[in-house]
């Protein structure tokens, strides 16, 4: 029973990544490749999903420290964040990338060291999808239920997107 | 070669049926991006395609020219040291008939035109979706 309850209750997690806009149909297509051949297959790509973007993130945050800012490096960044992101169904991520890319070209073009600055000031403001304010500092909110349940992992930090929502599923 | 449509000929899952080749078809995947590399991997096997995947564009000159041959490759523009485009035309310089598509993050004209006049025979903006990919086998198996 409380097998059911708790397939019940992923099931509904899952729908709502749908509703909120954090998933697309990309993802259903992911599921559809899992199989007897690929029993774990959605786990798999996921969580080297999880592992490439803190990697990425972790290079976007360092070539956001250097001065003046090399704009190809964060776009090659982009570049390769957004293509895994988009394959994955990542929704919501996807469209970061293309705004920050926005930024970035702006700013390349312009050859001004901080086109990034209106972006900048959006996720130093802290503003988050649901308009609430919140510190500047970074903070990593890992929220582990139990290995069976979903854990998600949000990454906010001034200069990066707020709301980049990282998930997995453990079935 | 048009590979921005056609229909999804036989692939009803719901029905029990997935579309798949009649043929032996194989394919080449060149992608840096793990997690692009294993979806695309597993979609064209999931549609019959024997499909091999690296992840340099050098990685896949060396696979041609030590004599692999392959209905389609896919090639990741923005590839480390050897790019997507130049990946394509050493390939091409090679005598390589395959179908070649070539595969990005963000659509931009001047790579499209860099791709094709390396000769790949169409350009497209991530995801590698089950609309661009059944059209294309259909195709090679026609």
């Amino acid at each position: 029973m409380e097998r059911i309850q708790m397939r019940r209750q992923l099931a509904l997690m899952r729908q709502s990544f749908f509703d909120q806009g954090f998933l697309d149909e990309q993802f259903i297509q992911l599921e559809e490749l899992q199989d007897d051949a690929n029993p774990n297959f959605v786990e798999e790509v996921v969580t080297l999903y999880y592992r490439d973007s803190s990697r990425l993130i972790l290079n976007i945050d360092q070539a956001l420290e250097r001065n003046p800012l090399d704009f190809n490096k964060l776009d090659n960044y982009m570049h390769q964040f957004k293509g895994s992101s988009t394959s994955i169904g990542a929704k919501k991520v996807k469209a970061e990338c293309t705004q920050f890319r926005e930024y970035c070209k702006a700013g390349n073009s312009e050859g001004k060291k901080d086109k990034l600055g209106p972006w900048r000031q959006h996720v130093a403001q802290g503003i988050d999808g649901r308009g609430q304010k919140k510190k500047q500092d970074l903070t990593w909110q890992n929220i582990v239920i139990d290995k069976s349940k979903i854990h998600t992992f949000n990454h906010q930090k001034n200069g990066c997107p707020s709301g980049i929502t990282m998930f997995w599923f453990s079935m | 070669m048009d590979m921005s449509g056609g229909s999804a000929e036989g692939n009803d899952k719901s029905e029990g049926q997935r579309f798949s080749s009649k043929n032996k078809l194989t394919a080449l995947v060149v992608d840096n991006g793990g997690v692009c590399r294993a979806i695309q991997t597993a979609l064209l096997r999931s549609y019959g395609v024997e499909t091999e995947a690296v992840e340099p564009g050098e990685a896949a000159v060396q696979l041609l020219a030590s004599g692999a041959t392959f209905n389609l490759i896919i090639i990741e523009m923005l590839l480390p040291v050897l790019n997507g485009p130049e990946t394509a035309r050493q390939i091409r310089a090679m005598g390589a008939q395959s179908k070649i598509l070539g595969i990005t993050s963000f659509f931009d004209g001047r790579q499209q035109q860099e791709f094709l006049a390396a000769g790949a025979d169409g350009f497209i903006e991530k995801p590698v979706s089950p609309e661009i990919v059944i059209p294309i086998i259909w195709e090679l198996d026609n």
